[in-house]
């Protein structure tokens, strides 16, 4: 049965990205400005009919202080928006928006995903993630935690190598249909394996190529995106949990945060056509299905995910809009959107997008 | 006159310095002094040790601290094929979950085991004292086997470890970005380069590559020369305070000025040459360009003109300008 929405439900009413760029050349507020024009000249509104502007991006990406301010730029600097920043992936900007436009007062929001990573080695941003005192210290970065989880996954018999071969083999394969993708194409699982190790038991290939790249999502209250929409997209279910900082406390293996997110977000309510997953490194594919529960009959990242294009801080909402378009296309009726934060999925997001009743 | 401009490449830090409070300053004080602490948890050791518990919050106090190691069985590894500059070690080596003896759960750290094939999952691995030892985490790190460490040399008269320095860092390398380059080749050629947007018309110097109001980006077709010559919108008087690394002890002032043909101001002017008690919204100067222009802290940012490029700013000796016409552009 299709879903009925009510009055305080918010839909997804469009969607715009930029290409993964191993490298962009201009400022990242140029390719901000593609999404956010594409998204309101789609959408036929102005600026000024945005009630909420959200963005997440990380200044150190781009080592400057402040660049999120910067960013703003992007979304036209007259007249002043209303705006909220996290130093988050856009997908948790998108839950704060979805949060503020349930307060009624206003019901249209704007959410942005942004990064310029090209100029850093994202490994020696993403270790000052983790804990201060008895791990940062250590430089010990979320490639070489992803090491440790894949490590402890063959350990306990739940992957091979050759299952985490696989992920990159489907992915890049899957790949090859997307404009934006940075890799793609077609390769043997006994080709990869053939690779040397980069943070063994991973190879290079098992972890995902960082870009420069935006994302950016208008979503609307009920009344107002059947204005504005006529295929709107209705976010039925979002949640999103954490687990401890401490690899020592958790089982790397599993993904409890996950799995209460998707509780939280009702994933197991009905089928699921897609599912759009932010995994940076191959073998989490693997622990994210279980968390999910997803069987073979979910599409998983039919866009080839990130393993083939990561514009960090954008990888995660890119991961919805993945699963929108697949929706406001007819393709799919429900799917999930995921996202993930921290080092071996510290932080987990589910979204469960769904089509309208007629 | 052809000039090459490197590509950005600097490293921004921060140092940081954190009060290690009850639990981490005994365990940061252990390592430093040769011996890892951790917390005992109702039935079981944490290690690291803990300020709380972690199945309820409940507050896990220094009296629970207990000595675990020096040894300790590897339960989780990943081999460090080419390391980061932030990594312990310049040569391939192992992270590794290790649980010390006399604990429950693993901390992470590194094994300077050598080769790969050293290492495996419940192996032994035992602890090494660093010859340095400051009060990190970094002051020790692990080998393979069960050699027990020689037993550091401890400054019987140190303090406990109160605060932990960690110096955080990141390298950043980009090209400038088209409008950037251009823009600064024209000033090593003495001449400022704007960008006229294609929306309004209106000439921004020095551009960032962008019209933020009609969110248009712009192109080097858009690129303008500008006059080295302008009204200053608004000034202040910089009084330098004394702080870490300040130079300048004089007061100084620094202006915006309205370039002829631009639209928009240049910021951070720096003014020497002049009284303040002269100095005036209105006034007209006129660049001094420096005989030789070069400068080494280029970026993709600059709001300003680059101060390596003048020499001063001098009256032009024209009437000054009715500020009510520049009230627009103060900023």
């Amino acid at each position: 049965m299709a879903f009925e929405p009510q009055e305080n439900d918010i839909a997804i009413i469009g969607v715009a990205q930029t290409a993964a760029h191993a490298r962009f050349d201009g400022p990242e507020v140029v390719m901000i400005m593609d999404c956010v024009n594409t998204l309101l000249g789609d959408a036929g509104i102005e600026r000024p009919d945005v009630g909420f502007t959200i963005a997440g991006s990380c200044d150190y990406l781009s080592g400057m202080p402040f660049a999120f301010v910067s960013n703003v730029d992007g979304m036209g600097a007259w007249p002043p928006v209303y705006e909220s920043h996290v130093e988050m992936d856009g997908a948790w900007a998108l839950f704060e928006a979805w949060l503020r436009l349930q307060m009624g007062d206003i019901d249209v929001a704007m959410v942005v995903g942004s990064g310029k990573s090209s100029p850093c080695n994202a490994r020696e941003v993403f270790h000052l993630q983790a804990d201060p005192y008895v791990v940062a210290p250590l430089g010990l970065d979320p490639d070489a935690l992803a090491g440790i989880q894949a490590r402890a996954l063959i350990d306990a018999g739940k992957a091979s190598e050759a299952d985490i071969a696989g992920v990159v083999a489907r992915s890049r394969a899957a790949a090859a249909s997307n404009p934006n993708a940075q890799v793609s194409g077609s390769v043997s699982v006994d080709s990869l394996l053939a690779e040397p190790y980069d943070m063994a038991p991973l190879r290079a290939h098992d972890v995902s190529p960082k870009a420069d790249g935006a994302a950016a999502i208008l979503i609307a209250r009920r009344d107002r995106a059947l204005e504005l929409s006529d295929n709107p997209v209705w976010i039925t279910g979002l949640d999103h949990r954490i687990e401890s900082h401490h690899a020592g406390l958790r089982d790397l293996t599993d993904s409890v945060s996950t799995r209460l997110a998707a509780a939280g977000a009702g994933v197991a309510d009905g089928p699921v056509d897609v599912a759009e997953l932010h995994i940076t490194h191959a073998h989490e594919e693997i622990i994210l299905r279980d968390a999910l529960g997803l069987d073979d009959s979910t599409a998983v990242n039919p866009s080839g995910g990130p393993l083939c294009g990561d514009p960090v801080m954008a990888t995660g909402l890119t991961r919805i809009i993945e699963v929108a378009r697949r929706i406001q296309s007819g393709e799919a009726s429900r799917g999930v959107g995921h996202a993930a934060s921290g080092a071996a999925l510290q932080q987990n997001l589910v979204v469960v997008l769904e089509e309208g009743g007629a | 006159m052809a000039t090459q401009l490197p590509d950005i490449d600097f490293t921004l830090e921060y140092p940081y310095t954190r009060t290690t409070g009850p639990i981490m300053g005994p365990f940061l004080t252990g390592l430093r002094d040769g011996r890892i602490l951790g917390s005992r948890v109702g039935d079981r050791v944490l290690c690291p040790p803990v300020e709380y518990d972690p199945s309820d919050g409940s507050t896990v106090g220094p009296e629970n601290l207990v000595e675990v190691g020096p040894g300790g069985t590897v339960e989780g590894w990943t081999w460090v094929a080419e390391p980061t500059s932030k990594h312990p070690f310049d040569r391939p080596f192992a992270f590794a979950q290790i649980r010390l003896d006399g604990a429950d759960t693993t901390m992470l750290h590194a094994v300077d085991a050598g080769s790969i094939d050293a290492m495996s999952t419940g192996m032994r691995v035992v602890v090494r004292f660093n010859d340095e030892r400051l009060g990190s985490v970094t002051d020790v790190h692990f080998v393979p086997g069960d050699e027990a460490p020689e037993p550091p040399t401890v400054d019987a008269d140190a303090e406990p470890v109160g605060i932990m320095e960690h110096v955080i860092g990141v390298r950043i390398r980009e090209p400038l970005q088209p409008h950037r380059k251009r823009f600064l080749e024209g000033l090593l050629q003495k001449k400022i380069i704007g960008q006229r947007s294609p929306a309004d018309g209106k000439v921004h110097v020095p551009s960032r590559g962008y019209d933020a109001i009609n969110r248009v980006a712009m192109s080097a077709e858009d690129d303008v020369e500008v006059e080295g010559k302008g009204t200053v919108t608004s000034f202040t008087e910089i009084t330098p305070i004394q702080y870490h690394g300040q130079t300048e002890t004089e007061p100084y002032i620094r202006c915006s000025l309205l370039l002829d043909g631009a639209d928009t101001t240049i910021g951070g002017v720096d003014i020497r040459h002049i009284p303040i008690e002269d100095f005036k919204v209105g006034m007209r100067l006129e660049i001094v360009w420096r005989d030789t222009i070069s400068f080494d802290d280029e970026d993709n940012r600059g709001y300003g003109l680059n101060e390596g490029v003048y020499e001063r700013w001098e009256r032009t000796g024209e009437p000054d300008v009715d500020p009510e016409l520049v009230k627009e552009h103060n900023f």
